[in-house]
């Protein structure tokens, strides 16, 4: 919580090297502004983004979790990676409800190296979505439970 | 192929057997004048005037150079008294026909003929009847649009019924090689054949006159031989091939056609280049609605030496201009078409609006928004057109009007008078922006590259590495990368082949160190991961029972590592622990706690920083 | 087979009353019961022309000129049913009045000598019973059984044959050209395309004897190695035409074309093509283009139709009298054809003979014989006992032979040398009353309408000199004129394409050379001597002559001529339009030819006349 009680999220964004992650670079160059609530983590592949790391930032204590690579088809670096992760990511999706995560929580998508405005704009909507969502806490309950 | 020896005024001249008198005497510089008769055309024998005496077996008789073979033995005058004689009489009747036309005057006047000896019955008659219209329309086009009809005295030339015809393709081979100019061509407004004044005059062209070498082409679009229809059964006929009958190089082959080549590289330079925006997506600027509206690449075309012109810098009706104007930006930094600056625009008109001083003396208007001369010796440059006279406008020319009287009226705000102007021109140029090929896409999937929000390759670094891209051994030269001059160009080619020589020249390739590896302990032998892998670089050794990676072939992306059910893969440098350290490390560093923190943070405030833990 | 009968009629020719001749002889013998005893046989052309129709009475041979329909109830009741001859209707010899019933003792016959015409006008050409009973097939049978191609062409070498057509090539040698030339496919062609006015031999031969034609070129095919043969016929000849067309089905039928022809294994077919009427497609390139369906024009010809005609394939061209000359000669040996004619120019030739003579009509004669004889004796001399001026053979194409050189023999060198052609057998008889310069220019001018316009010299040539011809002709001629119709002359006769063009200053170059006074005096003293260019002349009464018989005033169609009976008459000058009926009428030579400037015309001080022709420009 800040200061005057706002809630701020923490979101964590797993991006692919040779997109998503080159786009984010262009916009920080760019200087679009963009909200300080996301944290990449830079993998070389979407398709390398194991269920376990989305977990893993929920139980540490994001609010939410974007998932982004090359766009279908053929942007991809290595040629079908972004294929591996279409088929990944629903599962997910479906793991992360019966968990009773909000689906607005989590996010998996494209954005391509000359797409920066576009991650621009997914960080602040998202941001704004998972604010409205309010805290998960997730690691609390965990803990809770641990007790 | 044997050989035969003849004897042309005294010349003994050995040559192939197959060739008639006139090319023998032609290829042993020996003139004989002719007016029906064309290198790629069959001998007609019509006009007559190539008449030789031919002395053979002890007869002398007079031929026509143009249809007799050159036989073994044969003794050619080309310049006796006879002839001459002849001549002089065919002429005397032909300039009786047509005494208007220059060609014959001049054929005449060579034979001591200066006015017709014979009464004139029609002075505006050009056609003398040889036969070359009818011959290169049937044989060579094969439209069978123009023939003889009448007989004698009363043979004319024309359509079927002297009437129009829609058989004819307007190619307008009948007109060139009309030796008397007697056939025109008249472009009717709904007519079958639209005139492309700046485009390629003919079939074949060189399409970059300065290219070494300089190789024509052929276009199939254009030409004949692609294009006429048999008349009888609607198959593509085996017309014309008159370039292949001409080239003496044997170098025309209609055979060829666009092959795929496969080829082994180490390296590839994508110097794909760019298009010119088309400028009627912006209506306001009138082109096409005028053709005295051109683009700055139309103009480079105009007054080109090699150009429709010879150079000159004309108008669609063939006066010289007297006031042009030329518009900078059109396409660029322009939030209608591309945001991007073309760079190459300002130089370029700057260098327009120079030979259109230079050629033509015309007044010449530079609608521009900013000068941007930035390069070695540009500013200069700007300073020397302005000295010439060429008049500068600052602002952007808003709209071009054609007015009816067919002059072209350009409005714009000029921004340092602050004051809307307009001009009333004879020509606009309008300095086009240039844009990523439009099949720039299909090329970045091939090569796996990106591309910026402009449309052009994406650069692996702006900065620090601004020929690579993100595909091992895939470089860009020039403006595949984004606009760029021509000195830029060439730098930036330059780069790029030096990329490639150095990757190259290493002989050996420096793999990336994150590529995956398994761990043979824990591989359970489910070959999951070797279906995914798109290099296939994890092979299974049966002997071992485990999947292994080919290091040289992993490119690291790691998809396997995250389908291993056994958790057997890792990826170096993306190891699973990593990253989960990274993401454990995210959340137990401290968080910038931003006040007021209502998104979008005003740009004059600074947020302070200040610890806090955003967990706690 | 066919009924036999006691007696035919032979109806010749088959053009103008024949038809209702024929149709009335039938009714007639019908009425009176003897419609199967005699037979009325429809013939070809018997030549004599001036006598048609003519009949014929076999097996007597009597012979009936100029018969009426009126004639026919006393021809079948005299001739046909008492055997005796109807006197009036008999040949008369025109000079002794003397009767000569049978027709081979007629003159215009019996100088004759009748090879290619054997036929014509003594069988019903549509039958093939009755040419193979008069001998036919008899030559193709002994060929197809008995012969080698190479003898046949050996005994053709023998024969001395010479293309009929104009050129006069050697037909044997043709033939070997195109049986060696390399090629499969190789054609033979008849040309049927007679362009020349006033000609009509290939014609006479085609509607009068078509077998002949089709035996002729079915050796020629089996001689050459070809199973392709072409007749090609000008349209305006309908009824060659029908009879060729008739005489190939029955051929058919009785196995004489078509495959296996008489079981030798050799098969030939004929095609019938028929030309579009240019006259410039007698021409052998020119033909071949309009056989091929393209517009008769005519090619340069370096290489021999014998290697590369028609569809470029070796093809044997010649005239249909030629082919029509190979039977007799298979049948009777080369040397038998050999034995007549001359040196150098072997058999007979069939000619046109027209213009003014007594008896024109079709001939045929062996080679050699003189001009005089021809005209003389076979034509009867000139009419009127008007002076010969000269003959003209070749077509339009051909030169004027004077009439000094009448004893001139007929054959291809001797015509040559005297500056005009064998041609396809034309032959025009000129009299005093014939204008050199007239002639040359009607020629001219039929020769500008049919030159095909290919080539400069030619097309503009022929016009120019026409132009001048008709400006010498109008009173228009000026000095040196002659000059340059004699350049423009030569240079259409050097450097024209074809053989048309070639010739075609023929009639200007041997009028000029034989007759250049009467040039002369046209432009010098604008006097036309033969009365005929009307712009130069004027009709004039003398006086001492005219005994005012009234006959001039008769004829003039003008009222132009004045004067009381017995008194001597005057020619109204203004009026008198030159068409020289006064002249043709007086008995008594009392109107005279006098040049236009020797009478005074019209009282106002004008000539008072309008040039009766138009001046070509």
């Amino acid at each position: 919580m800040s200061d005057n009680g706002k809630f701020e999220p923490r979101i964590v964004g797993f991006v692919c090297n040779w997109c998503t992650y080159a786009a984010a670079d262009t916009a920080g160059i760019s200087r679009l502004q963009q909200p300080p609530n996301v944290d990449v983590v830079r993998v070389m592949c979407s398709g390398r983004v194991d269920p376990v790391f989305i977990l893993k930032a929920f139980a540490e204590g994001a609010d939410g979790v974007i998932v982004s690579g090359c766009h279908p088809p053929g942007d991809c670096h290595y040629n079908s990676g972004n294929y591996k992760t279409f088929r990944r990511m629903p599962l997910i999706e479906r793991l992360l409800e019966q968990y009773g995560i909000e689906k607005g929580r989590f996010h998996w998508g494209w954005i391509s190296g000359a797409e920066a405005p576009k991650w621009a704009q997914l960080t602040r909507d998202f941001t704004e979505q998972v604010r409205n969502l309010g805290p998960l806490n997730w690691k609390r309950m965990f803990a809770s439970k641990e007790e | 192929m044997s050989w035969v020896t003849l004897t042309i005024d005294g010349q003994t001249i050995q040559v192939e057997e197959g060739k008639t008198v006139l090319e023998v005497a032609r290829e042993n510089g020996i003139h004989i004048p002719t007016l029906c008769y064309h290198p790629a055309l069959e001998p007609y024998g019509a006009c007559r005037l190539c008449v030789v005496e031919i002395i053979r077996k002890g007869w002398s008789s007079l031929h026509t150079a143009c249809t007799h073979p050159a036989w073994d033995g044969l003794e050619v005058k080309t310049n006796s008294p006879l002839v001459r004689d002849v001549r002089k009489t065919i002429m005397g009747l032909l300039l009786s026909r047509c005494p208007n036309v220059p060609i014959i005057q001049e054929l005449a006047a060579e034979y001591g003929i200066t006015a017709p000896p014979f009464p004139v019955e029609d002075p505006t008659e050009n056609c003398i009847l040889c036969g070359l219209c009818v011959r290169v329309c049937n044989d060579m086009v094969q439209a069978h649009v123009l023939n003889f009809s009448g007989r004698g005295v009363k043979r004319q030339v024309g359509p079927p019924f002297m009437e129009k015809t829609r058989q004819c393709i307007g190619c307008g081979a009948c007109t060139s090689v009309c030796p008397t100019g007697a056939i025109e061509i008249v472009l009717e407004e709904a007519g079958v054949y639209q005139a492309k004044p700046l485009g390629p005059t003919a079939a074949i062209y060189v399409p970059t006159l300065q290219a070494v070498p300089r190789v024509p082409v052929i276009d199939t679009d254009s030409c004949i031989r692609f294009r006429q229809q048999d008349r009888t059964n609607g198959a593509i006929a085996d017309a014309c091939g008159a370039c292949q009958m001409l080239c003496e190089a044997n170098a025309i082959d209609f055979d060829q056609e666009d092959e795929f080549l496969d080829l082994d590289v180490g390296a590839i330079v994508v110097a794909t280049g760019f298009e010119m925006w088309d400028a009627t997506k912006l209506s306001q600027y009138s082109y096409g609605k005028s053709p005295n509206i051109i683009t700055g690449l139309e103009f480079e075309r105009l007054s080109n030496a090699g150009g429709p012109t010879g150079g000159e810098i004309l108008l669609a009706d063939g006066r010289k201009p007297e006031r042009v104007a030329v518009i900078h930006c059109v396409g660029s930094r322009d939030h209608n078409a591309h945001e991007y600056c073309s760079r190459i625009c300002c130089m370029y008109s700057l260098k327009q609006a120079h030979l259109v001083r230079d050629k033509t003396g015309a007044e010449v208007y530079e609608f521009y928004m900013d000068m941007r001369a930035f390069g070695k010796g540009y500013e200069e440059f700007y300073e020397r057109v302005q000295e010439e006279g060429v008049v500068m406008v600052r602002g952007r020319g808003a709209e071009v009007e054609v007015l009816p009287s067919g002059k072209l009226r350009v409005t714009g705000e000029d921004a340092n008078l602050g004051k809307l102007v307009a001009a009333d021109v004879d020509m606009v140029v309008l300095s086009t922006a240039i844009e990523a090929p439009h099949d720039a896409s299909e090329v970045a999937s091939l090569f796996g590259l990106g591309r910026t929000p402009d449309g052009f390759f994406a650069e692996a670094h702006p900065k620090l590495r601004p020929v690579e891209t993100n595909t091992d051994g895939v470089f860009l030269a020039g403006c595949a990368q984004g606009p760029k001059d021509v000195p830029d160009t060439v730098a930036h080619a330059g780069a790029a082949a030096s990329m490639a020589l150095a990757l190259l020249g290493k002989g050996e390739v420096t793999i990336s160190p994150a590529i995956a590896y398994v761990d043979e302990q824990f591989c359970s032998a489910c070959k999951t991961c070797i279906s995914l892998c798109p290099y296939t670089a994890i092979g299974f050794v049966e002997a071992d029972n485990v999947a292994r990676v080919n290091e040289a072939l992993c490119k690291g992306c790691g998809t396997c590592v995250a389908t291993c059910p056994a958790g057997a893969i890792t990826a170096r440098h993306f190891t699973d622990a990593q990253i989960l350290a990274q993401i454990e490390g995210l959340f137990r560093i401290p968080v910038i706690e931003i006040p007021n923190t209502q998104y979008p943070i005003p740009d004059t405030q600074l947020p302070p920083t200040k610890e806090s833990n955003h967990e706690r | 087979m066919a009924e036999l009968y006691r007696a035919d009629v032979l109806v010749s020719c088959l053009h103008g009353r024949s038809p209702e001749l024929v149709s009335a002889l039938k009714q007639e013998l019908d009425r009176r019961g003897l419609a199967g005893e005699v037979k009325v046989v429809e013939t070809g052309c018997r030549g004599f022309c001036t006598m048609g129709p003519v009949l014929t009475i076999q097996p007597n041979g009597i012979f009936y000129t100029d018969v009426q329909l009126a004639d026919v109830p006393e021809i079948v009741e005299e001739t046909l049913v008492k055997g005796r001859a109807v006197q009036r209707l008999l040949y008369k010899e025109p000079a002794t009045r003397k009767v000569i019933p049978n027709y081979d003792a007629i003159p215009f016959y019996s100088k004759q000598m009748r090879i290619v015409l054997r036929n014509c006008g003594m069988i019903d050409p549509q039958s093939i019973d009755e040419y193979i009973a008069v001998g036919g097939y008899e030559a193709l049978g002994k060929v197809l059984s008995s012969m080698t191609p190479e003898q046949v062409i050996a005994e053709v070498q023998k024969s001395g044959l010479r293309g009929r057509g104009g050129a006069g090539f050697a037909t044997g040698r043709k033939w070997e050209h195109t049986r060696k030339a390399a090629g499969e496919v190789k054609y033979v062609i008849a040309n049927g395309d007679e362009g020349d006015p006033g000609a009509f031999m290939d014609r006479a031969l085609m509607e009068g004897d078509p077998y002949a034609v089709l035996e002729g070129l079915t050796i020629g095919g089996f001689a050459v190695g070809t199973q392709q043969g072409y007749i090609y016929v000008r349209d305006e000849y309908p009824l060659a035409v029908q009879n060729l067309r008739s005489a190939i089905d029955r051929a058919h039928e009785y196995g004489l074309l078509g495959s296996d022809v008489l079981g030798s294994g050799f098969d030939f077919d004929i095609r019938i093509v028929r030309g579009a009427g240019a006259f410039v497609c007698g021409e052998s390139s020119a033909l071949m283009q309009s056989l091929e369906g393209k517009v008769g024009e005519p090619r340069a010809k370096h290489v021999h139709a014998t290697d590369r005609g028609l569809w470029d394939r070796p093809s044997c061209l010649n005239n249909v009298e030629t082919w029509a000359n190979i039977p007799p000669i298979m049948n009777k040996g080369g040397e038998w054809f050999a034995s007549i004619g001359t040196e150098r120019s072997k058999g007979t030739k069939a000619f046109c003979l027209v213009g003014k003579v007594r008896n024109p009509g079709l001939i045929e004669v062996p080679m050699g014989i003189t001009l005089r004889e021809i005209v003389d004796d076979i034509g009867g001399g000139p009419p009127k006992g008007r002076e010969i001026k000269a003959v003209q053979t070749g077509g339009p194409s051909g030169g004027c032979i004077p009439a000094s050189m009448l004893d001139l023999p007929v054959d291809y060198e001797s015509l040559t040398e005297a500056g005009s052609m064998m041609g396809s057998g034309g032959m025009i008889v000129m009299d005093d009353r014939t204008c050199m310069v007239d002639i040359a220019r009607y020629f001219i001018d039929f020769l500008k309408d049919e030159s095909c316009g290919k080539c400069s010299t030619c097309r503009e040539g022929i016009k120019r000199m026409l132009e001048i011809l008709t400006n010498i002709s109008a009173g228009l001629g000026k000095p040196g004129d002659i000059e340059v119709l004699e350049s423009l002359a030569k240079t259409v006769q050097l450097a024209s394409l074809c053989g048309l063009g070639k010739s075609a200053p023929n009639p200007v170059l041997s009028t000029l050379h034989y007759f250049r006074e009467e040039y002369e005096k046209h432009i010098a003293e604008q006097f036309c001597p033969a009365g005929v260019c009307r712009a130069l002349i004027a009709y004039q009464v003398v006086a001492e002559k005219c005994k005012g018989c009234g006959l001039c005033i008769k004829a003039c169609p003008q009222e132009g001529i004045s004067g009381t009976a017995r008194q001597p008459h005057a020619i109204d000058q203004v009026k008198c339009i030159q068409c020289g009926a006064c002249f043709e009428v007086c008995r008594l030579d009392a109107i005279q030819v006098v040049p236009r400037s020797a009478v005074t015309v019209g009282s106002n001080g004008g000539n008072g006349y309008k040039p009766v022709r138009e001046v070509v420009r």
